[in-house]
């Protein structure tokens, strides 16, 4: 990251200069010639990044005020408040950079009025983000403009049709660096559909459970009988649905695509028959019964801005509700949340699209859900659903570096991501690029007013404005 | 619960902020609002209230004069109902017999703070009719619901006409659209002029005298100059620029100069049109240019009603000033459009359209928890359930 | 600068070496300029044409009486024929998909031929690439004028390979490789069971039993016949010999980076063949140093950075990034290839390099056609073929005043 170079210049004396590292000048802990032999044998070197000057929010609960993170070759190894002590790391930068056998980003936030370090987020789904179609390894745009807003947008992870995939950027400015292909997949499959719309369906569906249920307490009792009679046969699956087979394992999450109270109820029901917990998207109105849904453990995928009125045939509760996520959440019942629109929308109508995860929490929050749980929505929950949230959804020591550091809470709706990173690069500075480098200018920019504009020697007019205070409003939420 | 005080008796509503909108901008904190006889008595800093009146301690409430939509279609309940398709200039056309009085759509907009709305007719036609305006009763009949019958004339000057603009199948191009317009415009001056009684130019010729306002649906740079230099310059009408949508902010400064104000909206970000690579907000490009009165609307359905408060909070994050973007919710659209005597602002003497707020109310996360409108409450989060 | 008398003396020499050269395939054309692009510009240069070759070309050469000399010195300027290598003009579209490298355009020729306005507009080599997708086939260099086969200047020039970021390209690609691979190994066994064969047959040959020794002598003189390889094992396997090389086109950034995951470490020759849109994100490959030097075939045309109006040359980027620029037409229309030195034109006005873009019209696709030791450059032994004009050729008002090809002038009232 030359550009940084100059500028972090006397932030990295600052650091070096703290009691907790050696001294300014000390005898340099990375061994020259080791590092020498190493670029000789063009060895990759180790990447390293240290992030500092914001608040981190693991996404796991904790905040750190002003902390700092370090990365080794895109996985989180540390985070807290001390310099980090790596081995060979030269933090005063005596060694020029192309003799270091390293590489060193420094990510310094100080730049960002109330800077937030958040994960990454995590769409469930979305649509061309990537830029490619089915092997996403093979396919992907790496200079998509797409792949940019998602990371603009603050998304590092997304789910596709039978796959998951990271919006793996070429790095910019680094094309000498090979691309790392096999850094874009990081999960296959975990959600199998199953159909739920008509009464034949569901009997179908059924069906296949109880096949698959009955060949399991079938092959149990192989298992323990087998111990005596080792000539006994393992019981055959022909016949077996291997999908329903794979769902009661605990192998694949079953999807089932539902809105109605019935056959919300329904399918409550037959995984609590069956035993395994579903996955419902759509779920509009899980609020009706909720408490049924969090009994069976099942996980939903929703839009909390989604509108419908009830059926007016029916005398029960029903139709859209904005309390939605929140009444699942207090059930027990864990939410993922995705815009109505899964593509980038730039016709113009704002604030509805992939782009706008944030606001589109924003509304579930309106309804009653938590503040943490609204991030896990759009971190945690997903990651998990898509079977990676061993490595993307917070930020802990031996996930990736996957991050975004905003201007002010995320849930906001005028914070803006600055900067994102993904496997420990910096793929996205919002100054560098066209798209939003326009909109409230980091002072550091080309961009930046010429006289630096300070909100508290503006003139207010008697009563003052609110301007001020709304932000404000945003900042005490988290505290 | 009594949905209305009686008269002679009053609520006062304390709150933690009271953003009257009014031309000082003046926020009180905490503050009062006073509600008799379906308006506001008073609006400022804490009194002592009467005897006999109910005093509402809202301590955590923001409050703010209910919401202002000049370009919406709801008022028929659906989408439909809104576009007469067989002529090209329909100046004898009226939206208010489509009015559907608290319809399902009405009650949301309620719910989430828009208390007034001109209801007007699409925009298939050069000229379809006048629009209704009313306000989001949550019950009542048409009478009690209706302010104005005939609230303002709806144009449509630029691409949606364009298209097919009544059978006769002609008025496809700017030329023409421009030629039908004046033709139907000089027909009603001169009805007015000679004395000639023509029904179906009546409401017109109001609007040629800048006795009723009018609505213009436009869009792109030209089409925002061309209306502009058509009805404030051509004609002095009292006229309001709606959408001037894609690259029309970059005709801001020009019809600043001209003083026409604009109702911005559905789309409030344009990127392919502009071609500067940039993300454009383009409501805060307008706001910014100094176009006088700068509004927001959501040309219901195409936005639900219920989320025009996010046109304000995704103006404000796109370059927009959020305090701003309060006022071009409430009494910027209510001033543009002459209605600014009764609704737009809390202030003494106005309608007591009051709408309580748990936080900043262009935050997604902020609840409406209370809405009176002239005076009656109509929604209250804890009573109702939850629509919004 | 050369001795003249030298130059007179050589010329001699010549005449004596050609006793047989008639006074009418040889003449002389002075110019005021003649942009060699192969070793510069020569002022006031003569070039001496025999038969379809240039001879001799040199600043004021002296030229014997008697040979013709067209004196066009103050006024024109000479320079090599344009060269278009990429272009399917008079051919069909249609063309297959998958693995197909054994495919030749060279068969197709009989289907169509040039418009004479192409060589006329000063056109005289193009090279015909095989229409369809994946890897269509082989690209033949032929001149645009003449019939069949006679056009013929090279065949198997380049092999195309369209280079998409899906998987499918980038399986066909490797595919040729594992092809190859698969036909080198059963080669190998084949060759060391015949050797062991051989032995066998050797000790046979010994053997008392006449009949037997004698039939195994027989077999003994029999050489090896190596296997006969897959079409796709024998393009690839001379594409790592060098004997064959690759033209990849490409239509955007990540096509070029899927392009180079799948070559990996193979060791092959390859150009590239980049459209120009509207709004190319091309400039993100250009500074990669796998094209310092490589031929980058791309049209005459400006972009825009995407979504702005701020204009972008391609060609000057990648110009100065290293990489050989090398033109076609915008398209293969007649009216293209007539206003191709014009569309180039506005490139130089905006600021490329002048000398670089008519090297980019000549010797650059002459090298992608690997044909340039015929044709390309105003050198001696190559192809008479030369363009005139009466001014800058970038110049908006400069004329194509006469086309040489192959010492026949196609255009231009020439007083000998």
């Amino acid at each position: 990251m030359i550009r940084f170079q100059a500028r972090f210049v006397l932030a990295l004396v600052a650091l070096a200069l703290s009691p907790s590292l050696p001294a300014f000048g000390a005898a340099p802990l990375i061994d020259d010639e080791e590092a020498a032999a190493e670029e000789e044998e063009k060895e990759p070197k180790d990447r390293y990044l240290v992030v500092l000057g914001a608040d981190i929010h693991t996404g796991n609960g904790e905040v750190l005020r002003d902390g700092r993170l370090l990365a080794k070759n895109g996985k989180i190894v540390a985070i807290g408040y001390d310099d980090f002590e790596v081995p060979g790391l030269d933090y005063d930068r005596e060694v020029p950079a192309d003799e270091r056998g390293y590489e060193l980003e420094i990510l310094d936030a100080s730049n960002v009025p109330n800077g937030r370090v958040y994960p990454g987020m995590v769409a469930f789904s979305s649509s061309g983000l990537l830029g490619g179609g089915g092997d996403y390894r093979d396919s992907i745009d790496m200079f998509n403009r797409n792949m940019l807003l998602g990371l603009a947008a603050g998304i590092t992870t997304t789910g596709q049709t039978s796959s998951t995939a990271k919006l793996k950027r070429y790095v910019p400015g680094n094309f000498s660096r090979d691309y790392d292909f096999d850094g874009v997949v990081i999960g296959g499959k975990t959600l199998s559909t199953v159909s739920w719309g008509t009464a034949a369906s569901k009997r179908s569906a059924r069906e296949k459970l109880a096949g698959a249920a009955a060949y399991l307490r079938t092959y149990r009792q192989w298992q323990v009988d087998v111990k005596k009679d080792k000539e006994l046969k393992e019981p055959s699956k022909s016949g077996v649905d291997s999908t329903m087979l794979a769902v009661l394992r605990g192998e694949i999450f079953a999807r089932f695509s539902a809105d109605y109270q019935d056959d919300l109820s329904g399918i409550a029901r037959v995984a609590m028959e069956f035993g395994f917990r579903p996955v419902i998207t759509g779920c509009r109105e899980g609020w009706v019964v909720a408490d049924e849904l969090g009994r069976a453990g099942a996980m939903a995928v929703l839009t909390p801005r989604t509108r419908r009125s009830k059926d007016e045939q029916l005398v029960a509760e029903g139709g859209s509700s904005i309390e939605n996520a929140a009444i699942l959440h207090s059930h027990g019942v864990q939410v993922a949340i995705i815009p109505g629109s899964r593509g980038i929308d730039l016709g113009g109508i704002a604030g509805r699209d992939i782009m706008h995860l944030p606001i589109e929490v924003g509304f579930a929050i309106r309804g009653g859900l938590p503040d943490d749980a609204g991030l896990a929505s759009v971190t945690t929950v997903p990651a998990r659903l898509l079977g990676v949230g061993h490595r993307v959804g917070t930020l802990e020591v031996g996930k990736d570096c996957d991050l975004i550091v905003t201007d002010g809470d995320l849930l906001h709706y005028q914070t803006f991501v600055q900067y994102t990173v993904v496997d420990g690069d910096l793929v996205y500075d919002k100054q560098d690029e066209l798209y939003f480098a326009h909109i409230r200018p980091r002072d550091d920019s080309l961009l930046a007013p010429l006289v630096p504009f300070d909100p508290a020697e503006v003139p207010i007019e008697e009563e003052g404005d609110d301007e001020g205070e709304d932000s404000e409003e945003g900042d005490d939420e988290d505290e | 619960m009594t949905l209305s005080a009686p008269v002679g008796e009053g609520i006062a509503i304390r709150c933690a902020k009271v953003l009257t909108m009014n031309a000082e901008d003046a926020v009180h904190a905490p503050g009062m609002v006073w509600i008799e006889d379906g308006a506001l008595t008073h609006v400022g800093e804490l009194r002592e209230v009467p005897e006999g009146w109910t005093l509402r301690e809202e301590d955590e409430m923001w409050a703010m004069p209910g919401m202002v939509d000049l370009h919406t279609h709801i008022h028929s309940g659906g989408f439909g109902d809104t576009n007469d398709m067989v002529h090209s200039v329909n100046p004898e056309l009226r939206a208010h017999p489509a009015l559907r009085p608290a319809n399902r759509l009405v009650k949301l907009a309620c719910a989430s703070g828009v208390t007034c709305l001109l209801g007007i007719p699409g925009s298939g036609t050069n000229m379809s009719g006048f629009g209704v305006l009313y306000k989001t009763k949550t019950s009542g009949s048409f009478e009690e619901v209706v302010w104005k019958r005939v609230g303002g004339l709806k144009v449509a000057q630029d691409s949606n006409p364009a298209r097919r603009a009544g059978t006769e199948g002609w008025g496809n191009c700017r030329a023409s659209m421009g030629w039908t317009l004046e033709d139907v415009a000089g027909k009603a001056l001169g009805s007015r002029r000679e004395g000639r009684r023509d029904p179906a130019l009546e409401s017109l010729e109001k609007v040629m005298h800048r006795e009723l306002p009018v609505l213009i649906h436009t869009a792109g740079s030209e089409g925002v100059v061309n209306t502009a230099r058509m009805w404030s310059r051509k004609y002095d009408t009292q006229c309001v620029i709606s959408h001037g949508s894609f690259d029309g902010w970059k005709a801001a400064s020009a019809i600043a100069e001209w003083g026409v104000p604009v109702n911005h909206g559905p789309r409030t970000m344009d990127y392919f049109s502009s071609r500067n690579g940039r993300m454009n907000g383009t409501g805060a490009e307008y706001d910014a240019a100094g176009v006088p009165l700068f509004s927001l609307n959501t040309d219901s359905s195409v936005i639900p009603q219920e989320e025009f408060f996010l046109q304000g909070a995704m103006t404000a994050r796109l370059g927009g000033d959020p305090y701003r973007m309060l006022r071009a919710l409430t009494i910027h659209p209510a001033e543009s459009f002459g209605l600014a005597e009764r609704v737009g602002s809390l202030e003494v003497g106005k309608d007591a359209d009051v709408v309580l707020y748990d936080g900043d109310p262009l935050d997604t996360r902020t609840r409406v928890m209370r809405v009176w409108i002239d005076g009656d409450l109509q929604f209250d989060r804890e009573e109702s359930q939850a629509f919004f | 600068m050369k001795n003249r008398t030298t130059q007179l003396l050589l010329f001699a020499g010549l005449m004596a070496l050609q006793p047989n050269a008639q006074a009418g395939d040889l003449f002389a054309v002075q110019v005021e300029r003649a942009e060699t692009i192969s070793h510069g510009t020569i002022e006031h240069a003569v070039i001496l044409i025999e038969g379809d070759k240039i001879v001799m070309i040199g600043e004021d050469l002296a030229i014997d009486s008697g040979i013709p000399v067209i004196d066009k010195d103050p006024g024109w300027v000479a320079t090599p024929a344009l060269v278009n290598p990429y272009s399917r003009m008079g051919l069909s579209s249609r063309g297959p998909s998958g693995l197909n490298p054994q495919r030749k355009v060279s068969g197709e020729l009989y289907t169509g031929a040039i418009s004479k306005d192409v060589l006329e507009a000063g056109v005289g080599t193009v090279g015909l690439y095989p229409a369809g997708t994946g890897i269509p086939g082989r690209a033949v260099a032929v001149r645009t004028w003449g019939s069949g086969d006679a056009r013929i200047l090279r065949d198997d020039v380049y092999m195309k390979a369209m280079m998409r970021s899906d998987s499918t390209s980038k399986k066909t690609w490797r595919k040729g490789f594992e092809e190859a691979d698969e036909h080198k190994e059963k080669e190998t066994k084949n060759r060391e069971k015949w050797e062991k064969d051989r032995e066998k047959l050797e000790k046979d040959a010994k053997d008392d039993d006449k009949e037997k020794a004698d039939k195994a002598k027989e077999e003994l003189k029999k050489p090896y016949t190596p296997l006969v390889p897959k079409p796709a094992a024998a393009a690839f396997a001379s594409l790592r010999e060098g004997e064959l090389t690759a033209l990849i086109g490409i239509s955007k950034s990540s096509d070029y980076v899927h392009f180079l995951d799948a070559l990996g470490e193979e060791d092959v020759q390859w150009s590239l063949h980049v459209p120009i849109s509207r709004e190319s994100d091309l400039f993100h490959v250009k500074e990669q140093e796998a094209l310092k030097d490589r031929h980058v075939i791309m049209t005459p045309a400006f972009s825009y950075h995407p979504g702005t109006l701020r204009r972008r040359s391609m060609a000057a980027e990648f110009f100065s990034a290293g990489a050989k620029v090398t033109f076609v037409p915008t398209s293969d229309s007649t009216g293209a290839h007539e206003s191709w030195l014009r569309d180039v034109g506005q490139l130089v006005r905006d600021g490329l390099d002048s000398q670089a873009a008519l090297r980019a019209m000549t010797l650059n696709g002459a090298e992608v056609l690997r044909v340039d030791e015929h044709v390309g450059s105003l050198d001696e032994g190559k192809h008479a073929n030369i363009l005139f004009f009466d001014g800058d050729p970038f110049a908006a008002t400069t004329n194509l005043e006469a086309v040489l090809m192959e010492g026949d002038f196609i255009t231009g009232e020439v007083d000998r």
